[in-house]
Formats: C-alpha cells, structure tokens, sequence
C-alpha cells in the first residue's frame, strides 16, 4: 500500500496537468446554461397556457396522452410508458404535489435523469480514453515501467486515479447544474416530495410500492445509480484504452458502443437476449423514476449484475494484457 | 513541488468523500428499489389534497372546459381546433371579456361509461372547478359504436339494439349531468347533441335518424332539469350533408362541421 500511494498521486497530478478535468468541468459549465435556457421557455410558455396553474397543465398532460393510447399508430411498447407516466401524473395530482416545481433541485434531478445515459459517459470517457493509450502513442510508457515498479501496480494505480476521477464528475455535474440553474429558478426545492417505487404489471401500474422520499434523498439515490453506471463505463474505456494503441480510436470504439446502446432501447424489446449487452443497463436511473425497463425481465437488481460481470471482465482482460503483452514502439 | 503536493491532497480528500457520498446514495438506492416497505428513515408522507385547492381561474373570464370523446377533442377538424377551440374564437368575437380554454379533456373513444369513473378523479374535479363554461359531448361512441363496423363488413345494429342502448347509456348521461353540477353547479353547461353519421346509408337512416332523436329528447330532459343546462341541437346540420359537414372518417364532423356546432354553441352561452 505504501508504494502505491505516490503512484496514484503521480497519475493524478498527470491528469490534471493534461486538463482533461478542467475540460469536463468548461464543457458542464457551457452546456448547462443552454439547458437552463431551455427550461426556462418551456415553463414560460406553460404560464402563459395555464395561468401558471400546473394543475390545470398536469391534467392535460393526462388527457393528451390518454390520447395517444387510443392511437394506433402508437407502438405497443411505447403505450406502456404512456400508461405509467399517466398513474404518475394522477397521483401527483391526488397529492397535491407538482411534478416539476420549479427550483434549481428539481431542475438538476431533470438534468441528472437525462445525462445519465450519453453525457455523463462521454465525459467519464473523456478522462478514461486516453489514459493508457496517450502514454502509449507518446512513449512515456517505457519511462514508466523501467522503474522498479511491478506492472499490475502501475496499472492499478491509474485504475484507482480514475475512479477517484469518475466520483469529481458525478458530483460536479451536480453542483454545476445546481449552482446555474439555481441563478434563475432558485435555489430551493430539497425538501419536496418525489414519488418513487411505480412498477408495471402487464398494462397496470402496481401503485403498492409507492412511497414520497424528499427530493434531496431522491438526488442521492439517482447519484449513486449515475456513478455505478460511470464506474462500469469507465473500466470499459479503460479496458480499450490498454487494447487500443491511439487514443482516438479508443474514444471512437467507446462513444460507438454507447450510441448502439441509445438506438437499441429504442428498438430491440423485440430482441430479448439484448439485455446482457451493458449498454442496454446504462439506464440505472429509470428504476427509480418507474418508466419500463426497455426489455421485458429487467430489473434493477439484473442490470447491476450485468454491468458488474461486464465491468469485472474488462478488468480482468485489462490486467491480463497489460501485464502480459511486450512493449515495443 | 509545493503546489502539486496541495494539488494532490484537496482533489485526494474531495474524491475520497465525494466517492462515500455516492457510494451511500447508490447502496440507499438499491434498498429502496428492491425493498421499499421496509423502514425508509426518509419517507416523506405530503398531507396536501387537491380537493382542498382553491380555483385559480378569475370570475371576470369566461373560462372554458371541454370534456367528453374525440368530437370534444377535435378528431377530424383539419386544423385540429374541433368546436372547442372554434366556439373560444366565436364566442371572443362577441364578448367583451376574456375567453379562455382552461383545458380540453376530450379523450378519443370515450364513452359514457369510461367517462363516469373519471369525474371522480381529484384531478378532473378541479378543472371543472375552475372553469364557468363547460361543454360536454359524450354518447356517440354508446350508440354507433357497433355502426363503425360498417367499413369491417359486421352487421349493422338495428333499431332495437340502438334504442336499449340508448336506454342504457342516457341513464348514465343523467349521472354525468348530476355530477357535474355536484362539482360546480354554478358553470353554464352545454351538452352537444348527437347526429347520425350515417344517415346516407339506407339500412342505418330511419333507424339511426330514431335513436339519435330518442337520446337527444333524452339529453333534453335530463339537461333541462338544470338552470344553467342546455342541449345544442346539432342533428339538422348533418342530416342529408353528410358528405359536406362530415370528415373523411364518415363519423367525425370536418372543418365546416365543426364550425357550425361552435357557432351554435356560442349562441346559446350568456
């Protein structure tokens, strides 16, 4: 342990010497606003259709999408989620608890909720790319493993300088998104109520598991399922990074396999064995918020072994290669 | 060296906590999934009842709602605004206050047994509450649902299948009709009347033209029974024009169609 720990501040010193972190941090900083923005022209155009009664626009929600369950033009697997979101809004309702009031809090669980499956990841990535490969392709490698270091401790000691790495990510993206969104929708709002545990039984929601938890506590659970999901993100990337010789394509193999993932929810229900790939189970979140799991048999508890076996895998092959394959230029 | 070294000790400590926290979060997460009865230390139980909120509609508009099947919701109007909209803009026309849609919870298909449940929704209630106009098309789908069979080649209903069904169905209207003036017995309410849809096919014209004439006499008599309730005749407009005010679908009104039915919608309104 004694020797590792100066290995791991070496890496973690490297990394913010190569301002892959600070660039995280610029990209949430621009990105956020224009969300923030966004937001803002929705809820102002909500108060000017329903005299700024989110009742009134709640109901309607219900009536519009009760609508779209009458279509047939709407695919069968799409219904399910309109059904759910249907429960929800009307036992919101029946509690007299807005669903969206607004407020930094409940404007960062939005943003949370959405960036969980393609923007956190890309960010993980890029911190986790380059972080064998770049020492490859500059050929500092060599001067890293001439000293009197066993491989597998170099290599842990990157593997642990990232993970350190991947919690600052999870937990900036928090604060960024609050301390922005809060300028404009304040910054109240963790004590509201936030109703979790919907599940769908066929085409009925079971309402039994229903409990409110307080929307900071609801912010923590949804963290802790992000940063489970960027840690398995991360030991893939890292994974490719130690295959991959150029850190380019490592980024490009990584953000491919991610988008597959986004287009596959959307279409694979069908294609059942699709649940084992890991990019499939990225969606941690949508377990507390109650939307369907995209394929039939998922459960929270499947879609954590899934992303452990595959992040154990990776690990493993990481190791494996690393300290077994030759260095040459 | 110095810098590095303070480098390295705030983002250490930061990461070190920061990975506690959401390590917490995530263990809390999977016990809340996976057990949620079990003594969540952070329930947080919300005493509000939406039966206790107050209106937030001003009395100094007209604030309208619409409820009922697809005629309320606008299925077939080309522009999508169906009479509701289209009686909002008449009616704006020839009042010097402000006309507004408070909300449209016309639903496709609905019947009046799926529509009898949801006004006991909290959340119906309210927006009935909040409004001083409320239109009402329900019943079209009760009768002529079986008559839609006409394109799948089913038998058509015949005059007595359609007039028990009229027996049944107007019994409910009455119930609707009650508990919407249980909710607000102060909104003017006006109930859209039926038209036979199918009043150009020989097998359904004297049969339908009867049972639409028995359930509009029906809806008159439940709805006169209230001050501020009233029936808005609309079988005239569609009888023999049906290929005029009708929309493609052979069942819904078209752009016209539903314009006539605004007009006389608004007509009526005080």
């Amino acid at each position: 342990m004694n020797s590792i720990l100066p290995l791991i501040k070496n890496e973690t010193i490297k990394m913010m010497k190569k301002k892959r972190f600070y660039v995280v941090i610029l990209v949430l900083i621009v990105l956020v606003p224009i969300f923030v923005y966004a937001q803002m022209k929705i809820a102002e155009t909500n108060r000017e259709k329903f005299n700024s009664d989110w009742r009134l626009a709640v109901r309607q929600a219900i009536t519009d999408n009760q609508n779209s369950l009458q279509s047939a033009r709407v695919p069968e697997e799409w219904k399910k989620y309109r059904i759910i979101y249907i429960q929800q809004m009307k036992y919101y309702l029946e509690h007299d608890v807005n669903p969206q009031e607004p407020g930094g809090v409940g404007f960062t669980r939005q943003f949370m909720d959405n960036a969980a499956t393609l923007f956190i990841p890309l960010l993980i990535m890029a911190i986790a790319s380059d972080i064998v490969s770049s020492e490859r392709s500059s050929g500092t490698i060599k001067m890293l493993l001439t000293r009197p270091v066993r491989r597998w401790k170099v290599l842990l000691s990157k593997l642990i300088a990232l993970l350190m790495f991947v919690s600052l990510i999870v937990v900036s993206a928090f604060v960024i998104s609050y301390l922005i969104s809060g300028l404009v929708f304040g910054y109240k709002g963790f004590n509201i109520p936030v109703f979790t545990g919907f599940k769908l039984n066929g085409s009925d929601v079971d309402l039994s598991g229903v409990h409110a938890v307080p929307q900071w506590a609801y912010i923590l659970m949804q963290c802790g399922l992000i940063w489970f999901m960027s840690i398995t993100v991360a030991m893939l990337a890292f994974m490719v990074s130690v295959l991959v010789r150029s850190t380019a394509a490592s980024i490009v193999i990584m953000m491919a396999a991610l988008i597959a993932g986004t287009i596959l929810t959307n279409m694979a229900s069908a294609w059942t064995s699709a649940k084992y790939l890991f990019m499939v189970n990225l969606d941690l979140t949508n377990y507390l918020a109650g939307t369907p799991a995209p394929i039939e048999g998922m459960t929270l508890g499947f879609s954590l072994a899934v992303l452990a076996i595959w992040a154990a895998v990776s690990l493993l092959i990481s190791f494996t290669v690393f300290t077994k394959q030759d260095i040459l230029n | 060296m110095n810098s590095s070294s303070w480098l390295w000790r705030t983002i250490g400590i930061s990461s070190v906590l920061a990975t506690l926290l959401l390590l917490a979060g995530f263990l809390y997460a999977v016990k809340d999934v996976i057990a949620p009865a079990s003594g969540n230390p952070w329930v947080s139980t919300p005493d509000g009842s939406l039966s206790n909120a107050a209106p937030t509609t001003s009395a100094k508009e007209y604030n309208i709602v619409s409820l009922g099947d697809s005629l309320a919701k606008g299925t077939g109007d080309d522009t999508g605004q169906g009479f509701v909209r289209r009686a909002v803009t008449e009616l704006q026309k020839v009042q010097k206050l402000p006309v507004k849609l408070v909300n449209n919870l016309g639903v496709n298909g609905m019947t009046t047994k799926g529509l009898l449940p949801t006004l006991n929704e909290e959340g119906v209630q309210y927006v009935l509450r909040n409004a001083n106009v409320i239109l009402l098309s329900i019943g079209g789908n009760d009768l002529f649902q079986g008559a839609q069979n006409v394109q799948t080649g089913k038998a058509l209903p015949t005059y007595k299948e359609l007039s028990s069904e009229v027996e049944k169905a107007s019994l409910r209207l009455k119930q609707i009709v009650d508990k919407i003036h249980e909710i607000n017995p102060a909104a003017q309410l006006v109930y859209v009347g039926l038209y036979n849809p199918f009043n150009d096919l020989k097998e359904m014209r004297i049969p339908g033209n009867q049972a639409v004439a028995e359930w509009n006499l029906r809806a008159s008599e439940i709805l006169n029974t209230y001050e501020n309730g009233r029936v808005v005749s609309t079988f005239d407009i569609f009888t023999g024009n049906t290929k005029k005010y009708l929309a493609d679908d052979h069942f819904h009104p078209n752009d016209e169609g539903y314009q006539y039915i605004a007009e006389r919608i608004v007509q009526g309104l005080r």
